[in-house]
């Protein structure tokens, strides 16, 4: 691809371009500050550049119809890098050259796109069809039919001891015989052993999909894989989806979840409630990628400990009450029908293995996606969530904490926070000058709240411009009208009403910044604590792998300002998203990968933090930003 | 080979601070060993102890409190007066009680009079504290940081919601600060972090940890400073080497052991020398834990306390 080289003036520094490259988008990469608020939709109109001379595509007509300048005068938002181009930056946008000079060279991390991946491991899934052709019985064999078909199995295939439940054969004896004798067969391993799940009428073993699910305590997301083909891209996952857990009606987290299952009928309707959300995330990912039903042979199921309770409809009350005590870690393997999936009532639903009350599956499958437990090298996998959880170890030795952080990440407790969706601010960038922002929303959709991604920039950058101290409080001597006192105390305008979805001024309030500073404070003491227990210090860590949906960007520098992540080279972070939901694609693609969740689980030593005094010691001292002990963070101190 | 005791390694050092002007200026700090532990390291500024005094005349003091005091109780210059003639007070702590807006809340400038009046009629070090009323400790200690200017007082309390304002003062007029948090290492460090962020110099820094009384939390102020004191010397926390400072007085005499007479409960005994225990010992303890200056009401106990500290820095 071509390369294009764009100058910036009056700064007079060149970076390289990717061709089509958006140019806020390319600015906020590289570092330089244009004033930008309405998220990069084109309708603020403040990201104004000239040009000065070169080649541009502009997205929409309105790019050069800023009133009131010459032609060549451009939207940076709405502006295609097409070849190599300079650019003036007008004044207001400008930040002083030293502040410019010193960043080093961006380290944005993106979470990988989830449909190019799974292409390069080949399947060798848990439930397979196979194709069989059986001998029609004669009057000089009569053999039952089911009998008929298992002793093909055992004579041409091998299997010794297949169960053919009782679903299977009702339907047998018709499907046999309106099939020729040609069926294909799904064969599971379930808990039964080997066990035929479905027959379909013909030749179809190639025919063969899979559903992939995470449920969270907020978001339920769901992939559907092509087991044998792969798309042009490389990929076999063929659609994606997401919704609420329509359990949030009844509580925001597990704790509340788990009281209302003390009502009557409370476990019933929230297995009901996310069953809903399953079902209607099947039908979207079917009906995309246009797909029956009867060809998904099976689902994997990955979700918290709780989450996993109440999808089977487990009793799950003993997980809130010390000592913390789940009905079980691993759980069966079921139908879809058994709790209520529709048109799947007999195709097996597997769950990923748990570890405690508070590491669950989702976890498990977060370690296996992240190939941590493979390595020999030592990494540290943190979930930013509500339940922050921590897994510390390599192939040898696992150790796990969870950490009640608050939903502050996901957008939860925030004024204006919001789900890493269209329109969620996830870029922030601040002049240290002016106290103008940068911003940049997803899908460059009009702004109308914060995701985690851009509350970790948002405090880092107001940290960095003096906005805010070290103990989270607004600077209320700044010469700009973004510090305001408003109903809840002082706050930085992020968006103006004028330039939001809402109409509402999108706003950071102290309230929030604390209930931020809480939530990365308990995620690093979590951190440290686990780390303490195993006798290591952070430089020991060959990788810090962050997941969490929180945002699709993640820049560990800003996250290290805030005292977030512990302060390492840049290159050792490594973000990988929804690591849940990939995980249970890999377990729906692979059983090598089944089986390793099971070794992982079982691997997995728990520390309990709810009672843990050094916990409340560490959450103290990280109660700052970035944090109490200057000396883990001298590098970034010093930056600043 | 013979025995060798065991030796604490000393990373770190307090830093030095020195409050007032002129000849009775006093020097705190500079230890590079715990407590008294004269035999691991230096100790150069001995512990100091200053005399309580209040800007208003106390309606609820104790008869035996008042005693000492009767006759310059009523004004707050004759009372530092007496305390460095009579008691030799080494330094003087000025209580601006009448300000507190849960009390008479008189109004600032009435209080700043007050204190440019004893800071004026006194050359011993002077320990401004105010009423621990965020806000009005903004306005009040504030203006008192300006019209002490060049007499180098330390001024208090300072807290995480009023650093800025007093302590922009503090550097401009050249004062003291005493950080205040409650009870708690990371807090304080936090707060200490927060005052060097805003420019003030490092000697300009005393950090008081909240005292509680002997049998009201005294062992949990006791072990924080402790801590402090760990940190500071053992693991270069740079943010914790600062000297210490406890008001003793103003927690010790306000409990029910302090006003209780022997005729309302016999088992307490002789309510005079009890009380004074009561604040001898709990200014000992917190001594012992790593105090470098302590604020006391009688006499007797300041007597008490410096025989100890001059018993326990003796060559």
């Amino acid at each position: 691809m071509d390369k294009h080289r764009i100058r910036f003036l009056p700064l007079d520094i060149t970076y390289l371009a990717q061709d089509g490259e958006n140019l806020l988008d390319f600015a906020m990469d590289v570092g330089v500050h244009i004033n930008a608020s309405c998220g990069g939709n084109g309708t603020c109109k403040r990201c104004k550049v000239r040009l000065v001379e070169g080649r541009v595509d502009f997205c929409q007509d309105q790019a050069l119809s800023v009133s009131g300048h010459g032609e060549d005068i451009v939207l940076a938002c709405q502006t295609r890098i097409k070849g190599d181009a300079v650019f003036e930056i007008p004044l207001e946008s400008q930040i002083d050259r030293s502040a410019l000079k010193s960043r080093k060279s961006p380290n944005i991390l993106s979470a990988p796109d989830s449909l190019a991946s799974l292409g390069g491991i080949s399947p060798d899934p848990v439930a397979y069809k196979i194709n069989i052709t059986l001998e029609p019985p004669g009057i000089d064999n009569n053999m039952a039919d089911s009998e008929r078909l298992i002793r093909v199995l055992k004579n041409s295939h091998n299997m010794g001891d297949v169960k053919i439940n009782l679903n299977i054969l009702k339907r047998l004896p018709s499907l046999l015989r309106n099939s020729g004798w040609d069926v294909t067969l799904t064969i599971a391993e379930t808990d039964m052993g080997l066990e035929i799940t479905d027959v379909q009428v013909g030749n179809t073993p190639k025919k063969q999909y899979a559903l992939a699910i995470d449920i969270g305590t907020t978001t339920v997301c769901g992939q559907i894989i092509d087991l044998w083909d792969c798309s042009k891209t490389g990929s076999r996952v063929i659609g994606e989806s997401a919704d609420y857990n329509a359990q949030i009606s009844y509580g925001d987290d597990v704790i509340t979840r788990i009281m209302h299952t003390r009502k009557k009928g409370g476990l019933k309707r929230l297995q009901e409630a996310v069953v809903k959300t399953i079902n209607l995330i099947i039908d979207e990912l079917t009906d995309k990628a246009g797909i029956e039903r009867s060809f998904i042979s099976h689902m994997v199921c990955a979700g918290n400990t709780t989450m996993t309770h109440l999808l089977l409809g487990v009793e799950p009350r003993y997980i809130m009450i010390s000592p913390y005590t789940p009905a079980f870690v691993f759980p069966p393997v079921i139908k879809g029908g058994d709790i209520g999936i529709k048109g799947l009532d007999n195709t097996p639903l597997y769950l990923f293995p748990c570890v405690s009350s508070y590491v669950g599956g989702d976890i498990v499958a977060g370690v296996i996606s992240s190939g941590m437990a493979k390595e020999g090298d030592i990494s540290l996998f943190i979930d930013i969530g509500t339940n922050g959880e921590i897994v510390l170890g390599n192939k040898d030795w696992l150790m796990c904490a969870s950490c009640s952080a608050g939903p502050a990440f996901e957008g939860g407790g925030i004024s204006h926070g919001m789900r890493a969706a269209k329109g969620a601010i996830e870029q922030v960038r601040i002049n240290k000058k002016t106290y103008e922002p940068m911003i940049l929303t997803i899908g460059h959709s009009k702004p109308l709240g914060i995701c985690g991604s851009g509350l970790i920039d948002s405090i880092a950058e107001m940290l960095s411009a003096g906005i805010i101290t070290e103990n989270g409080r607004f600077n209320r001597e700044l010469p700009t009208d973004r510090v305001r006192e408003g109903k809840d105390g002082y706050e930085y305008v992020l968006c103006y009403g004028k330039e939001t979805q809402t109409g509402r001024d999108i706003c950071l309030t102290e309230i929030d910044i604390d209930n931020i500073m809480r939530a990365k404070a308990a995620m690093f003491a979590g951190c440290k604590v686990l780390l303490d227990s195993a006798g290591l210090y952070f430089n020991e860590l060959k990788r810090v792998i962050i997941a969490g949906g929180f945002g699709h960007f993640l820049d560990p520098s800003k996250a290290q300002i805030i005292g977030l992540l512990p302060e390492l080279p840049l290159e050792r972070f490594v973000f990988i998203g929804n690591s849940s939901l990939m995980g249970a694609s890999l377990f729906a693609l692979s059983r090598e990968y089944a089986s390793e969740a099971e070794r992982v689980a079982r691997m997995m030593t728990n520390i309990e933090l709810t009672n843990n005094n050094r916990f409340m010691e560490e959450f103290m001292a990280a109660m700052f930003l970035p944090h109490t002990d200057l000396r883990l963070f001298s590098k970034t101190l010093g930056v600043r | 080979m013979g025995f060798e005791i065991p030796k604490i390694r000393y990373t770190g050092k307090i830093k030095k601070v020195t409050l007032g002007y002129g000849e009775r200026q006093v020097k705190i700090g500079g230890e590079g060993c715990y407590p008294f532990y004269t035999f691991e390291g230096d100790m150069p500024n001995p512990p100091r102890v200053a005399f309580e005094v209040w800007d208003c005349e106390p309606d609820d003091w104790q008869e035996w409190a008042i005693e000492p005091f009767r006759d310059v109780l009523h004004d707050p210059v004759l009372w530092a007066k007496k305390c460095i003639d009579v008691y030799g007070a080494e330094l003087i702590a000025l209580n601006l009680k009448s300000a507190d807006p849960n009390g008479m809340n008189r109004d600032v400038e009435d209080v700043v009079e007050v204190v440019k009046k004893v800071a004026g009629a006194i050359d011993c070090p002077l320990i401004v504290w105010g009423t621990s009323n965020d806000d009005k400790d903004a306005v009040l200690l504030r203006r008192v940081a300006e019209v002490c200017e060049g007499k180098n007082i330390a001024l208090g309390p300072l807290s995480e919601k009023n650093y800025k304002q007093i302590g922009a003062m503090a550097i401009g007029y050249s004062q003291v600060v005493m950080a205040s948090t409650p009870i708690d290492v990371n807090l304080a460090k936090q707060l200490n972090i927060l005052l060097g962020n805003l420019g003030v110099q490092d000697e300009k820094i005393l950090i008081d940890p909240t005292s509680g009384s002997l049998g009201y939390g005294l062992e949990y102020t006791y072990s924080v400073m402790e801590r402090d004191r760990m940190a500071a010397l053992t693991q270069e926390d740079t943010k914790l080497q600062y000297p210490i400072i406890c008001n003793v007085a103003q927690e010790v005499w306000k409990t029910k052991e302090t006003r209780l007479t022997e005729q309302e409960e016999p088992r307490l005994g002789n309510e005079v020398r009890r009380s004074i225990l009561m604040e001898s010992v709990t200014a000992m303890s917190l001594l012992i834990a790593g105090a470098d200056i302590v604020i006391m009401r009688h006499p007797e106990g300041v007597r008490l306390i410096k025989e100890m500290i001059g018993e326990l820095t003796a060559e």
